[in-house]
């Protein structure tokens, strides 16, 4: 029988979402920090792509721990709902956002098919999601305005902060969670 | 006007204005937004919060467009500060007019959304406060232990992860106790309308907006 998303899925991924936005929030001073260092270098919207990772570690993860099509995406969109409830910091911003990062997040694992899960998928989906983000912000946050250099410097390191968080961290996490067996480890490994 | 429609036209127009730089546009989105929140009578703290969060990354936008980029275009720096107050403002009109519970029944009653994304949700979002104290539970935890986790520390994640799933084990068992049933049909205790004004009003508003996005300038 096909397994599908089921109310237990939901909730699960949902509290998955909202803990990654507490330890964010709860460490939200580094963003801030980092764009008081860089605003008068003129580097201030780099906090934005060096945090990235962080914000974007909820998909994968609840990717990895329901392995089912649409969790990846409802992780990270779901979180940014209940966030933008709870902690109303970017409004509306934070709706769109979590919707086009959670886009970016499933496309990974999409183009696996759902089928294997390890390094290659979430290698997979950091790339996308830096893609697809990178490419929303280049119009959104105004990096079209940016010299060539500045343009490659921006994407490089999203990608960076995105293999990190949201791969090597995420992998780290997903290695404590299949020692215990919270996770089964019948499914493809690398 | 119905909470689903109020967030359609929220996110229609915020994802409008995230791909098109108008800054009159922006301004007058923000001064409607303004006078909703008056009407609806939000207080002055919560409005200079809205204002004073966002500041630093709008700051930090605006310097970074007109004093570093080749274009130095002072009129598109303004442009994307005030996109940003656009969103936190457009979002405010929603979150600060109406509750979770009466967008996700909304949802579900007028745009058939299933109950199982609707409760779902909704249970994991009561539980809010106790996800902030396990976190902090967590941390004080392992600082008894000499181990300081952080943000960085895969095994936070893990501790939280480990927590939320038996809280969702949980949550579900207790919605099934209630006879919550995913496939079933439920009835309707508290009904949210839908009316013919309802969606007059969300096609004008989104209809008149158009030409001020599109073809207003300053």
């Amino acid at each position: 029988m096909k397994r599908t998303l089921h109310v237990k899925d939901i909730i699960l991924i949902t509290l998955i979402a909202i803990i990654f936005g507490f330890i964010y929030v709860a460490s939200d001073n580094i963003y801030n920090f980092l764009t008081l260092i860089l605003t008068p270098i003129g580097y201030g919207p780099l906090a934005n792509d060096i945090t990235m990772g962080i914000w974007c570690m909820a998909g994968p993860l609840a990717g990895f721990i329901v392995r089912l099509p649409a969790a990846a995406f409802l992780g990270e969109f779901l979180g940014s709902c209940v966030e933008t409830f709870a902690m109303a910091q970017w409004g509306a911003a934070n709706f769109l956002s979590g919707f086009i990062q959670g886009l970016g997040n499933e496309l990974g694992f999409t183009l696996t098919g759902y089928k294997h899960y390890g390094w290659f998928t979430l290698f997979l989906s950091a790339t996308t999601t830096t893609i697809v983000t990178y490419l929303y912000d280049f119009f959104k946050n105004g990096y079209n305005q940016f010299s060539i250099f500045n343009m490659i410097l921006y994407f490089v390191v999203r990608w960076i902060s995105m293999l990190l968080f949201s791969c090597v961290l995420v992998k780290l996490i997903v290695n404590l969670l299949e020692r215990s067996h919270v996770i089964n480890l019948q499914t493809t490994q690398d | 006007m119905n909470p689903s429609l109020k967030l359609f036209l929220v996110l229609i127009i915020s994802l409008e204005v995230s791909l098109k730089a108008n800054l009159l546009a922006n301004l007058i989105l923000i001064f409607i937004s303004l006078i909703y929140l008056f009407i609806h009578r939000v207080s002055l703290k919560e409005l200079l919060g809205l204002i004073f969060v966002p500041l630093i990354a709008a700051i930090a936008i605006f310097i970074a467009i007109y004093y570093y980029s080749p274009a130095h275009d002072l009129i598109y720096a303004w442009t994307l500060f005030s996109r940003l107050y656009t969103f936190v403002f457009l979002g405010a009109c929603l979150t600060k007019t109406t509750t979770a519970t009466q967008l996700s029944r909304s949802l579900e009653q007028n745009m058939h959304l299933p109950t199982k994304f609707a409760y779902g949700t909704l249970a994991a979002f009561n539980v809010l406060p106790k996800i902030g104290q396990e976190v902090k539970r967590i941390h004080a935890a392992g600082q008894m232990r000499a181990m300081n986790l952080s943000f960085y520390s895969p095994r936070l994640y893990f501790k939280a992860i480990l927590s939320a799933i038996s809280w969702a084990d949980g949550l579900n068992d207790a919605m099934q106790a209630h006879g919550f049933r995913e496939t079933q049909a439920r009835s309707i205790i508290d009904p949210i309308a839908l009316t013919k004004k309802d969606w007059l009003l969300f096609i004008l508003l989104l209809i008149s907006f158009q030409p001020i996005l599109f073809f207003l300038y300053i």
